[in-house]
This record gives structure tokens, C-alpha cells and sequence, in this order.
């Protein structure tokens, strides 16, 4: 690194230049207007309501009353101090583990299966995206019909083969309901997986590969200590996208239980959904959402610690 | 070409000891497993579109209807059933929606990817870090203070108010990506060309964007594709029947019929189907575009 660094002779001519921010900003003026659109567009629709719904957090906000309250942390403790919270917050964890760990291991062994040249493998590959691209409506709908209480697909195959007698009822029941959504997740979201697997796939240099390979090693040791270190950082990358994803995903739940069975599926987001718009309760929502904004925080940190990462060493 | 040449050689030295490796038989099988697992859902889908409101709540269930019909396709696509104008209006609007979110979102996302490439301006990597933790925020709890700024700017039940929103969607990944193609581009090329007197725009039109345009498809793929499927903000700022998106309008006209399961499949097959083929015939350009631009090991 010390290599790059200004030769003697040339730092005094780049050195005046360091006069203050202000001036550092002017002189860059221009560049500012190519990011001005994209900014202006986040601006406001994330950074305002950011605001907003952090300030709102702390008002009591009564249904009835047009008025708002200011209350402090109020909110907050009532949420914390919610006899379902602890609950809440299993399901969400459930979900969203349970989701992401799956995705990302299906979605694993996905690309590595399909990024080896056979015949048909254009088309393998387009099916198996196929759930990650329709709507999350869609799939919702298609998968209340395949798991109906009465008609469903599944049921009846089970009953078809003499496996069960009668119907199971997965979205109604409070001990199946959470994996049948887990599932139903995870055919939506493995592809994202596989893809950026895949795509990490294509950069690991063939040399390396074949070099291991005639030095002896299996698949299985050319996996483990060539493919697998060089896919590291695409694993994170996908891994916190899609715990991110899951920890936000709201529709897929919302439409096929609403968070129900008594509250057997009710995650964060559907609770926050659920106190904004049924309840009407804006500040508690808010609240709510400032304490899920924490969790994103934490993780997001990490998300653009490793994009930029990859940033840094390429601008080197 | 020493790329392929060495690929027939490896494949000239490999056949004469070809030996079945555990592994390939393991990878049949859960490839086997992956395709059921992903494609019978949708095949169900569309096998119970086609079958009769009665045939669809037989037991057993037949796999392949046995008198298929395009009774419900009929009746989604003809204007004079009652369902008919309002789908197609639907599909109308989410086509419209979408494709103004993709044009200006390409447009807002190129100039600051290559700002974000080129310059090094005060603030560069803290506007890049917000621009970057946009999918941090869930959709949801934005539903208030968003609501409210609409109805303030008077974009409540236009299109307005759902484009602003779903052009944060694809902004972070096309300028991600975008980012790490101008960055692969060196910047002498840039500089040869105006150095014979281009202007920096005509540099950047002639030069730079050919060489991006698999990241530039990628991009408005996945920003089409998002806009396409959007439910919670239309949903929201939308009230006006004849303005209401797929998604949408799916959801409020069927689930009261919910017992028309051949409909709503159908409903759901059409809706599916734009992004399905595009999807199809562009995701080359979607794993090029990673590869490319944004996973560099």
C-alpha cells in the first residue's frame, strides 16, 4: 500500500487543495447532480418517513382522538412489556432462520448442481427461478389452494396413498401453520440463492480447480477448499439479504393467515402491520417499527461492510 | 480459444477413464427433488385453471383435468363478462406502472452508479451507504408517514404515488451493479475518447454504455419484475378501482369468490406469465450482470 502513495516531489502540488470541506464540496459541485435524483428519490421515500416514524414513536396516538400525546418511551415498555411479544418475536426468529437457512442451503446446492454443463441446463435453470419471479400474491393464492383444508393437493395425496385419514389442516393449526409457511417460503426464495451462487460460481478460475484436481482431490476436497473459500463472501451477501428479506417479508404471511391461528404466525411485521391499520394505533406501530429498524441497523452494517469491501479492494 | 482448446483436451483425457462419481448421482436426485419441489405448485396452478368450478373440488383430485377448459380464461379476457374489462384494465395498469418505474429508474440509477464510480467526491461513501441499506426498511412500517406525505403532495390514488415508491426497489441493486461495471471499464477509455474531443456525455454514450448494457438488461429486469408484483403500497395508496394494479386487484376480486379456485388460478397463471418469459429469455444477461459487475471474489 505504501507503494501508491504520493511520490515525495508531487505532494506539494496536490497538497493545497486540502482546504476545508467546503471548499472540497464546491470544487466537486457537479458531481453531485449525478447522484441528486437517486438521493432526492430516497430522500423521500425513506428518509423522511425514517424521521417521521421514529418522532411519531414516541406520541400516544389515541384512535379516537385527533389529538397526539406526547409520551415518551411509553410505548415502548408496553410493547417490551406485551404478554405476546416474547412470542412474537419466536415466530419472527423461526421464520426468519428457518427461511434463510434453507433458501440459502437449497439454493446452495441448486447452483452447484445446475452450473455444470449438461444437456437442458438453460432450461432447469429458468424452472427452478420461476417461484422467485411470480408475485408473492400469486404465490400466496397458489399455495392456500395447495395446502386447502379440504381440496388441497397435499392432503389428498397423503389420504390418496393411506398416509393420514383425514385432511390435514396445516394453515389452521397452531403447531403446523409456521413450518407450512416456512416452506412455502422457501420455494419462493431459493432461486435468489441460487442465482447469486451461481453467479459466484462463474468467477472461481477453472485453473484453480483443475489444479486441485490433478494434485488428487475429490469433489468433495475441491469443494471444501477451493469452490467454498473463494464463495465466501457471495454466501454472506446472500445470506443477509435474505434475512433481511424475511424479517421484512410481510406479504406472503399477511395473505395466507393474516397471522393466525391466534397469533401462531404473527411476526413483527404483521403485528406493526396490524396496530397501524386495524388497531389504529400510529404510535405504538411506530414504536414497534423503530425497535425492527435496530435489528435492520446491526445487520445492515455488516451488508455494506462486506459490499464495500469488495469496493475498496478493486479501487486500490 | 486456450480456453476451449484445453476444454477438449481435459474432455479427450477424462473418457477413457470415465468412472460414475457418487456425487453426479446424488446431484441427479436432488435436482430431481428441486424440480418437483418448484415446478409442481405451478404446474397445479395451472391444471386447476383449466378444470370446470366443480371438477376443481373433486377427491381424489385429477393431476390433468380430464375435460379441460378455457372457461375461466375466457371469462378473465372477454370484455363483455363482468370480470373481464376490470382484469384487463388491471393488467393494463400494471403494465403501464411498470414500465415507467424501469425507464426512470435506469435513468436515475446510471448517472449516479458512475458518479459513484468516477468521482470521489466529500460524502461519496456514506451517500453510497444510504443508498445501499434502502432494502434495510421494511415497506410495511412506511405505510403511515408515507400515507400521509401523499396525501399531502396529492399523489393518493395516482400513479404518482406508487412509482416515487417503487423506484427505491431496484435504485440500490442497478446502482450496486452498475457501479461495479463502470468500475471494471478503464477509465483510459474515457479519457482516449475525449481526448479526441468527445464531450464527456458522448464518451459515456459511445463508449461506456455498450459495454454495460448486460447490466443495464439486468437491472430493469429486476425493476419491472418488482413493480410488477408490488402489493402492499398499491394496496395503500390506491382506491380507485379502475387504477388498481394485478396484485391488487387479484387479491380484492377474488378472495370474496373464494370459493372460484379455477378463476383465481387462472388470475394468477395470466399475472404470471409477462415476468415468467421475460425472466426466461433474459436471465443470462441477470447472471451475466452479477458475475460481472457486482460478485468479484
Amino acid at each position: 500500500m505504501a507503494l501508491v502513495e504520493t511520490p515525495p516531489g508531487v505532494g506539494h502540488l496536490v497538497k493545497p487543495r486540502k482546504s476545508g470541506l467546503f471548499a472540497e464540496i464546491v470544487r466537486h459541485g457537479g458531481d453531485y447532480l449525478y447522484v441528486a435524483p437517486a438521493l432526492l428519490v430516497l430522500l423521500i421515500v425513506i428518509g423522511y418517513p425514517f424521521c417521521y416514524t421514529v418522532y411519531l414513536s414516541f406520541f400516544d396516538t389515541p384512535p379516537s382522538s385527533p389529538n397526539w400525546y406526547f409520551n415518551g418511551i411509553a410505548n415502548y415498555i408496553d410493547i417490551l412489556t406485551d404478554q405476546s411479544f416474547w412470542s412474537i418475536t419466536g415466530n419472527t426468529f423461526y421464520w426468519t432462520i428457518g427461511s434463510t437457512v434453507f433458501s440459502v442451503a437449497l439454493g446452495f446446492g441448486a447452483a452447484l448442481v445446475v452450473d455444470k454443463e449438461f444437456p437442458g441446463r438453460g432450461v432447469i435453470r429458468g424452472l427452478l427461478l420461476i417461484p422467485w419471479v411470480i408475485s408473492a400474491v400469486a404465490a400466496a393464492y397458489i399455495w392456500r389452494w395447495i395446502l386447502h383444508s379440504d381440496y388441497g393437493l397435499i392432503s389428498s395425496v397423503l389420504m390418496q396413498f393411506g398416509f393420514i385419514q383425514a385432511p390435514i389442516n396445516f394453515l389452521d393449526s397452531v403447531s403446523l401453520v409456521m413450518p407450512s409457511l416456512i416452506v412455502v417460503n422457501i420455494w419462493k426464495e431459493f432461486p435468489f440463492a441460487m442465482i447469486m451462487l451461481l453467479s459466484g460460481l462463474q468467477t472461481v478460475p477453472e485453473q484453480l480447480i483443475r489444479a486441485a484436481r490433478i494434485d488428487g482431490a475429490n469433489t468433495f476436497n475441491v469443494f471444501l477448499h477451493v469452490t467454498l473459500p473463494h464463495l465466501k463472501s457471495v454466501l454472506l451477501i446472500t445470506t443477509i439479504l435474505l434475512f433481511v428479506g424475511n424479517l421484512n417479508s410481510f406479504v406472503l404471511v399477511y395473505l395466507m393467515t393474516g397471522g393466525g391461528p391466534a397469533d401462531a404466525s404473527q411476526l413483527w411485521i404483521t403485528r406493526v402491520y396490524q396496530l397501524a391499520f386495524q388497531s389504529l394505533q400510529y404510535g405504538q406501530a411506530s414504536a414497534f417499527s423503530v425497535i425492527l429498524f435496530i435489528v435492520m441497523l446491526v445487520l445492515g452494517y455488516y451488508y455494506v461492510k462486506i459490499l464495500t469491501s469488495g469496493d475498496a479492494r478493486r479501487s486500490q | 480459444m486456450s480456453a476451449v482448446a484445453s476444454k477438449t483436451s481435459l474432455a479427450y483425457r477424462s473418457r477413457p477413464r470415465r468412472r460414475i462419481d457418487p456425487w453426479n448421482i446424488a446431484g441427479v436426485a436432488f435436482m430431481a427433488f428441486l424440480l418437483v419441489f418448484s415446478v409442481v405448485p405451478m404446474l397445479w396452478m395451472l391444471s386447476t385453471s383449466l378444470k370446470g368450478q366443480f371438477a376443481a373440488l373433486q377427491i381424489p383430485p385429477e393431476w390433468i383435468p380430464s375435460n379441460p377448459t378455457l372457461e375461466q380464461y375466457a371469462l378473465l379476457l372477454s370484455p363483455s363478462s363482468d370480470i373481464g374489462p376490470r382484469f384487463m384494465r388491471f393488467f393494463a395498469n400494471s403494465f403501464v406502472v411498470s414500465m415507467t418505474t424501469t425507464l426512470l429508474g435506469v435513468l436515475i440509477a446510471i448517472p449516479a452508479a458512475y458518479a459513484f464510480s468516477r468521482f470521489r467526491f466529500p460524502g461519496r461513501d456514506f451517500l453510497f451507504f444510504v443508498v445501499l441499506v434502502r432494502n434495510m426498511f421494511p415497506v410495511v412500517v412506511f405505510l403511515i408517514p408515507l400515507f400521509i406525505l401523499m396525501k399531502a403532495l396529492g399523489l393518493v390514488n395516482t400513479y404518482g404515488s406508487i412509482i416515487l415508491t417503487y423506484l427505491t426497489f431496484g435504485l440500490p441493486l442497478s446502482i450496486w451493479l452498475l457501479k461495479g461495471f463502470f468500475d471494471n471499464i478503464p477509465e483510459e477509455l474515457e479519457r482516449a475518447a475525449r481526448i479526441d474531443g468527445a464531450t464527456r456525455f458522448k464518451a459515456f454514450w459511445l463508449i461506456i454504455m455498450p459495454l454495460t448494457s448486460p447490466g443495464i438488461i439486468a437491472t430493469s429486469i429486476y425493476s419491472f419484475i418488482g413493480a410488477w408484483n408490488e402489493y402492499v403500497y398499491a394496496a395503500t395508496f390506491l382506491n380507485d378501482e379502475s387504477l388498481l394494479t394485478l396484485p391488487v386487484g387479484l387479491q380484492r376480486f377474488f378472495s370474496e369468490f373464494a370459493t372460484n379456485w379455477p378463476g383465481l388460478m387462472a388470475a394468477a397463471f395470466i399475472m404470471s406469465v409477462p415476468v415468467v418469459v421475460m425472466f426466461i429469455v433474459l436471465q443470462k444477461y441477470f447472471v451475466r450482470a452479477l458475475t460481472e459487475g457486482a460478485i468479484k471474489a
